[in-house]
């Protein structure tokens, strides 16, 4: 926890005066050369690149936990073989194969990695789904049904309440995921802080890469943390204190 | 009234239940007695539809079930199960107050009939009431469920195997409570067991169901003295049959007038009480305490064999 906030400090201090950290980097990037990015603001680049996750993720989230209560009603077990195939072929799909296949569909910019994130994150978030929504005791069920819950008040008020933890487990996982894979879409336009690695490599700026990735990579372990404290949070008040 | 009339389902070419029919009087505990797989749960599980039956009819004082809209069913049966089924995610108050919160109650009047049922029910309000289930025993989860059932003032109760998990101990308590419960508020249950001796404790009727179909519907003494097919007669078990049926009767089947030596039998005592008594002390005659109102008596070892065989 104390962690956690120690990181997201750095980070708000990097983004907000990246200039009083060009001592730590000089010794990466070139004799002479640029020590922080200069072609468009790191915050500004940051926040689009959270934005694009977020603008994935949502549906990407919605269509993978509304398969799984699709094939978790009563009587639908048949379709679950069709919605994993669904949610693999997402999978298989190499992102990158994803972007090379949009772009001359959809053209340069943001929509080609919004199709590869989306793609990429529905099985996590389908599988943790799927395992939460089974995972509710059958009494627990039957007693619902024989108490007289609608069946849509049984998912709202028993199923979803119950499955939450595991749901929002596997949406973090997508996150994270996202989050770092959301770095190639700067290959095709898309403003994320792959951009900021691309060009430190074009450049040969270490400095450059470093900023990008190591950006990324501290967005990542903030957004999995943030993740893991809503599952926490979202535990049977009973379960919380056994872990 | 419930009046179950020609019910039947079958599970694909699986027979689950035959054809059965069975009237539950008003403010009587009937047990449905039989194997695992006799169809006693898909019976009972038929009268909420939670299965709908493939013919017959369940009438509930005069109105067919189908004509009931099925949530409206539901909140007004009580049902109880073997593993509970309480919310995880709910405190045990919340969990008691479920169906009067989906009928609508007012929120302090639903608060007054947790607080009621949990006194009731002896479970601690102040203590248990913002408890979670995972913290209860197995004893005090069961008694939740039970108030759970019985929150909304429900005209019957359903209970499937509701005391199977718990040990011997507490299930011996549990059905006593469970029997005058059921006096004090006059409900009309139906009960699910393989435990005959169960269905003998608890029942007012006793259904037994074998492969589906309805083998025997009769008082406990009726079921005792008469069993119609081999296997009514296996469940009681030949050789406690006597034994199961004297335990039926109470002292005053067999009481004559006079005195004997020793500590009296309470007024409440049943002959294998007595029976039990005399093979400990060897004693052929025991006196029995007042009852109020009643003189006392004594009992005496042939007249207890001559009630025990059903004989006047």
């Amino acid at each position: 926890m104390k962690g956690t906030l120690a990181l997201a400090l750095l980070v708000a201090a990097f983004l907000a005066f990246p200039e009083a950290f060009v001592p730590v980097l000089r010794p990466f990037a070139p004799e002479g050369g640029p020590v922080i990015y200069d072609r468009a603001s790191l915050a500004g680049l940051t926040a689009a690149h959270v934005g694009l996750v977020a603008l994935a993720l949502l549906p990407s989230a919605l269509i993978a936990l509304g398969l799984a209560i699709w094939v978790t009603r009563p009587g639908r077990a048949h379709l679950l073989p069709l919605a994993r195939a669904v949610v693999n072929f997402g999978q298989t799909l190499p992102p990158v194969a994803v972007l090379a296949l949009c772009v001359p569909v959809f053209g340069f910019g943001a929509v080609p990695t919004l199709v590869a994130l989306f793609l990429y994150g529905l099985l996590p978030i389908f599988e943790s789904s799927l395992a939460g929504l089974s995972g509710v005791p059958a009494p627990t069920l039957t007693a619902a049904t024989a108490m007289g819950l609608t069946p849509a008040r049984r998912l709202l008020q028993v199923e979803l309440p119950l499955a939450a933890p595991l749901i929002l487990e596997g949406t973090r996982l997508s996150a994270v995921i996202a989050l770092s894979t959301a770095t190639i879409g700067s290959t095709v336009a898309a403003r994320t802080l792959g951009e900021v690695i691309i060009a430190g490599l074009n450049v040969m700026n270490l400095a450059f890469v470093l900023q990008g990735g190591l950006l990324t990579a501290a967005l990542a372990l903030l957004i999995h943390a943030g993740f893991g404290a809503l599952a926490e949070a979202a535990r049977p008040p009973g379960a919380r204190s056994s872990r | 009234m419930i009046e179950i009339d020609g019910l039947s389902k079958n599970f694909g070419a699986e027979r689950a239940v035959a054809d059965v029919s069975l009237r539950l009087e008003t403010g009587t505990i009937t047990a449905v007695v039989g194997t695992s797989g006799s169809g006693k749960s898909t019976l009972m599980r038929m009268i909420n539809r939670l299965i709908e039956p493939d013919a017959g009819t369940v009438r509930i004082d005069g109105v067919d079930t189908r004509e009931i809209p099925l949530t409206e069913l539901r909140r007004s049966i009580g049902y109880v199960i073997q593993d509970h089924g309480l919310f995880p995610h709910w405190s045990v108050a919340r969990n008691i107050g479920a169906v009067p919160a989906l009928l609508g109650w007012p929120r302090e009047e639903i608060a007054a009939r947790v607080e009621e049922l949990m006194r009731l029910l002896r479970l601690d309000p102040e203590r248990l009431g913002p408890r979670y289930p995972h913290e209860l025993s197995g004893g005090q989860a069961q008694r939740v469920g039970v108030a759970r059932a019985l929150a909304a003032r429900p005209r019957m109760m359903l209970m499937d195997e509701p005391f199977g998990a718990l040990d011997p101990v507490i299930r011996q308590e549990a059905r006593a409570e469970l029997v005058a419960i059921q006096r004090a508020l006059g409900a009309t249950i139906l009960i699910v067991t393989h435990d005959m001796a169960e269905a003998m404790a608890l029942g007012d009727q006793i259904a037994v169901m074998d492969g589906g179909r309805l083998a025997q519907a009769g008082t406990p003494a009726e079921i005792v003295l008469r069993p119609a097919t081999p296997l009514v007669r296996a469940l009681i078990g030949e050789s406690e049959r006597g034994f199961r049926h004297l335990a039926l009767l109470p002292v005053a089947a067999a009481l004559t007038p006079g005195a004997a030596e020793g500590e009296a039998l309470p007024a409440g005592a049943t002959l294998a009480d007595a029976l039990s008594r005399m093979i400990w002390t060897g004693a052929r005659r025991l006196p029995v305490a007042a009852a109020d109102g009643h003189g006392a008596g004594v009992v005496a070892l042939e007249d207890i064999l001559a009630a025990g065989r059903g004989a006047p």
